[in-house]
């Protein structure tokens, strides 16, 4: 019983240090982690604990371990002596949620060092053109675009466009070179 | 009967001028009165200056000029002017698939423009010029802005103050618009895949539609 309370403890605490430093989660603070998950405990041994989960959450999460790497590294850590070491449980605590952040993690580190506003949405309908006050009632279909970008920390921004179909074509051949450049690199690396 | 002749501009008249959708605007009636005694060479020089206008070039001096080279009266050359280009207008809106030739001539002969000014009108709504002048009117129309420009980049973040190893390729995008604004944005692979799809998808909906006779609004 008391086993399962100190992993459930621990999950807790790896989960809400994640939200903090991954998920951009300010309402989850130290404070608030040590009164519902370690009230017993003293302050300063909750402070070690957590500043010592805090920075293994970072080494793994920085070089973005595999399952393999970071057994390697969990295994080193419990043979160090002292303070500084893992326990078994820790170890075990540790490989479970990384098992299940690994992926959104890294997304969310990838998008930390993205400042430039971001597509996020896209919403488009095709009208055909049939009369208006200058005439031209060629029945041409036009193509009308509305692009959703997300600047971070600000209201999304919607950008609205219109393309004839020279222009939906032109713009998808540019799309290909850019799906081009992008096979380039992923199949060398 | 002889009174067809001459049938009174307006009224019963406008029933059969097909252009003019069934009533003569009050600048072509006032127009086509003071046609009758302008010199050839001058209403050449107007309608010339008019067709510049409906393009798009501002031509108050172009007028200006005209209006000091002649003798006649202000009032009845910007009559004349105004009439111009109310006609052209009307004229140029229907596609030449409404308004055939004959029906114009036969219309502007009911106006009482002579032989000679018809030609010249025709020449302008059915000759080469037609096609710029219609690019240009489907470019006054309301519109959203469109895109003149679209540049791009494919990054590959390589290392990160948090990710020690990123390697993360993504796609910073520039596009500049018809209204001048220009806008950048980072486009993440899997969004841009998604992105290629529905402008794929765009594409095939406006081609879809082309061939879908049905949906041809014919006159």
């Amino acid at each position: 019983m008391a086993e399962a309370d100190t992993q459930k403890s621990l999950n807790g605490l790896l989960n809400g240090i994640a939200q903090a430093a991954y998920y951009r989660n300010s309402e989850i603070t130290e404070e608030l982690l040590k009164s519902e998950l370690y009230g017993e405990l003293p302050q300063d041994e909750f402070h070690a604990l957590y500043e010592k989960m805090k920075g293994l959450l970072k080494s793994i999460a920085s070089a973005d371990m595999d399952q393999n790497q970071l057994e390697a590294f969990l295994t080193a850590q419990t043979k160090k002596q002292g303070s500084g070491g893992v326990s078994a449980e820790q170890a075990a605590a540790l490989s479970r949620f990384w098992k299940g952040h690994r992926s959104r993690v890294r997304d969310s580190l990838v998008a930390q060092s993205r400042w430039e506003p971001g597509l996020k949405g896209l919403n488009w309908r095709v009208d055909l053109k049939t009369s208006s006050n200058s005439g031209d009632a060629s029945n041409t279909p036009v193509a009308l675009v509305e692009l959703e970008l997300d600047r971070p920390g600000e209201t999304s921004e919607i950008m609205c466009l219109e393309f004839d179909e020279p222009g939906v074509n032109q713009v998808l051949k540019k799309m290909a070179e850019v799906q081009e450049a992008i096979d380039s690199i992923v199949h060398h690396s | 009967m002889s009174s067809a002749h001459v049938k009174p501009l307006g009224g019963a008249a406008a029933g059969n001028v097909s252009f003019l959708a069934g009533r003569i605007p009050p600048a072509i009636e006032i127009m086509s009165k003071y046609m009758k005694d302008l010199d050839k060479e001058l209403f050449r020089k107007i309608l010339k200056v008019v067709v510049t206008a409906i393009e798009g070039t501002d031509c108050c001096d172009a007028l200006g000029t005209i209006a000091e080279s002649c003798d006649v009266p202000e009032e009845k050359l910007s009559s004349v002017v105004a009439g111009m280009h109310e006609l052209l207008r009307v004229a140029l809106r229907l596609p030449p698939s409404t308004l055939k030739q004959e029906g114009f001539r036969e219309d502007l002969r009911e106006l009482r423009i002579s032989e000679e000014y018809i030609s010249d009108f025709v020449s302008v709504v059915f000759g080469s010029r037609r096609e710029a002048l219609d690019i240009v009117a489907s470019q006054q129309g309301p519109q959203l802005p469109h895109m003149d420009d679209f540049t791009w980049r494919v990054d590959v973040a390589i290392s990160t103050s948090c990710l020690g190893r990123a390697l993360q390729p993504s796609i910073l995008t520039q596009i500049q618009l018809s209204d001048g604004t220009r806008s950048h944005f980072q486009v993440s692979v899997p969004k841009f895949q998604e992105l290629r799809y529905n402008v794929a998808l765009i594409l095939k909906e406006m081609n879809d539609l082309e061939k879908r006779g049905v949906l041809k609004i014919q006159d």
